[in-house]
């Protein structure tokens, strides 16, 4: 069995009676085996077991004394719950009926009867001590697996957003983008979902977990030919056909990893990787969703994709300044957006652009 | 303990090994607790109490001194007292003053035995 530290498991007796011959008794007996403490009176005794109570192992407790009876101070003790933790084993030369019934009913670990027998309150008393040492070492236990438990599956959280930002960061870095595009776009998403009335009903474990899948918007560039990935001009319509595959392609992606399928932000990555292109008008793609139709994470996502990518360089263009992208966004020259989520992105719009001046 | 003190004690009422037991074998222990016995005053209470007819006093009294008994292994003093204290519960009070003689012949008894006296 595992060594607890000493001060951890209580260690003390504490004998209570008015009878010094009594107290000597108990206490030769137990002086081998435990640190011993002597209360005259119920009074004293429950005054140490107010203030000592984490020291002590056992409590032997004497019923008629001056000042306050045995009955009396398990009377005291019981609505504190003390008995519970602490064992109290009534010592008594009348078991009477009265007294027993009220003792047990009070919480009292057991009933001896004067004049003792050493052996007897001996191992009765060792018995309930061993049970109760037992007891705590095992909640002990079971708290710190519990703790270690918690802390593993952070840890594992920690790794699958680190495999994810790795997997998605090296994607986009095949268009030029650095690890910054992905991070802001879990930022912009959790900062629009949790800060503005597009969040309504969404708990912050659900939050986390859409910001957590929209990193994975784009994982479908993967499958883009770097010939149009890269094309510092205008596309072809076939090159642009083919570049609106990414969407599908994606979703296809995510869809071919078990391990990712039953991972709660899967539903989330698998619709936003497909739906990140819809328009609320119905003229996006892929599959021409409009409205409503339109999951609030794929939208959230979709104004973030473009906010981001109007305000900073691509291949294809120059940034642009933060008055001329909000023109460009609410003026519908960069897709349509739902009114609402317009109303919410103005709202926050301060808030994101300070994702951008930190950077230098 | 040499037999003599032993089989004195014995004659007065004291079951001297199981006092030991008690004691855990310790000897100097029992010689110590049989010291207090004869400086208790318990005894000289329960005669006044009783002589006043100090019920609560009384009682109080005889639950006190059979517990010092029943520890020394006293028996004939601890069974008497015992006896006493249901009657005062009882509310009994002719039973348990008539058991005073009892009392104090075997009280007187150990006494006896414990000082060494003939």
């Amino acid at each position: 069995m595992e060594q607890q530290p000493r001060d951890l498991i209580p260690r003390t007796l504490l004998i209570v009676d008015d009878d010094e011959i009594n107290r000597g008794i108990l206490a030769h007996i137990f002086a081998g085996q435990y640190a011993i403490r002597e209360a005259e009176n119920g009074r004293e005794g429950l005054q140490i077991i107010e203030n000592a109570g984490a020291s002590l192992c056992a409590v032997l407790l004497d019923v008629v004394m001056p000042e306050m009876d045995g009955l009396a101070v398990l009377r005291a003790l019981q609505p504190t719950g003390a008995l519970q933790r602490l064992p109290v084993f009534l010592i008594t030369a009348e078991a009477r009926d009265e007294v027993m019934r009220e003792a047990y009913t009070l919480g009292v670990m057991d009933v001896i009867s004067k004049p003792v027998v050493p052996y007897v309150v001996q191992r009765r008393v060792q018995s309930v001590v061993e049970l109760f040492d037992a007891r705590k070492r095992l909640s002990r236990t079971v708290e710190q697996q519990q703790s270690e438990l918690v802390r593993r599956a952070r840890q594992i959280v920690d790794l699958n957003m680190g495999m994810i930002e790795a997997l998605s960061t090296a994607i986009e870095f095949r268009d030029g983008e650095s690890g910054e595009h992905v991070r802001r776009i879990h930022d912009i998403t959790a900062l629009l979902l949790s800060r503005t009335a597009m969040g309504a009903g969404l708990s912050e474990e659900e939050i986390e977990q859409i910001a957590l899948a929209s990193i994975m918007h784009d994982v479908g560039k993967i499958a883009i030919p770097d010939a149009i990935l890269n094309k510092p001009g205008r596309l072809t319509p076939e090159e642009y056909e083919i570049m609106k595959t990414h969407t599908l392609r994606g979703a296809e992606l995510l869809a071919s990893i078990p391990q990712l399928r039953d991972n709660q932000a899967y539903a989330y990555a698998y619709d936003i990787a497909r739906h990140h292109h819809e328009r609320w008008d119905g003229r996006g793609y892929p599959d021409g969703l409009k409205g409503e139709e339109i999951s609030i994470w794929a939208q959230v996502v979709s104004l973030a994709d473009v906010y981001d990518a109007l305000s900073c360089k691509r291949v294809y263009k120059q940034a642009f300044d933060r008055d001329t992208v909000i023109r460009m966004i609410c003026t519908g020259q960069c897709g349509a957006f739902n009114p609402k989520l317009l109303d919410s992105f103005l709202a926050v719009e301060p808030q994101l652009r300070c994702l951008y001046e930190q950077r230098g | 303990m040499d037999a003599a003190r032993k089989a004195r004690l014995q004659a007065g009422g004291i079951e001297v090994d199981s006092a030991l037991e008690r004691m855990m074998g310790s000897e100097a222990l029992l010689e110590r607790f049989l010291t207090k016995f004869l400086a208790d005053p318990n005894y000289d209470r329960l005669c006044r109490a009783v002589a006043d007819r100090d019920e609560a006093a009384a009682l109080t009294a005889a639950h006190t001194l059979k517990g010092v008994c029943g520890n020394l292994s006293m028996t004939a003093l601890f069974e008497t007292l015992t006896a006493q204290v249901a009657e005062f519960r009882a509310g009994d009070w002719a039973a348990a003053a008539g058991r005073m003689p009892a009392v104090t012949r075997a009280y007187q008894q150990a006494a006896r035995a414990i000082r060494g006296e003939d």
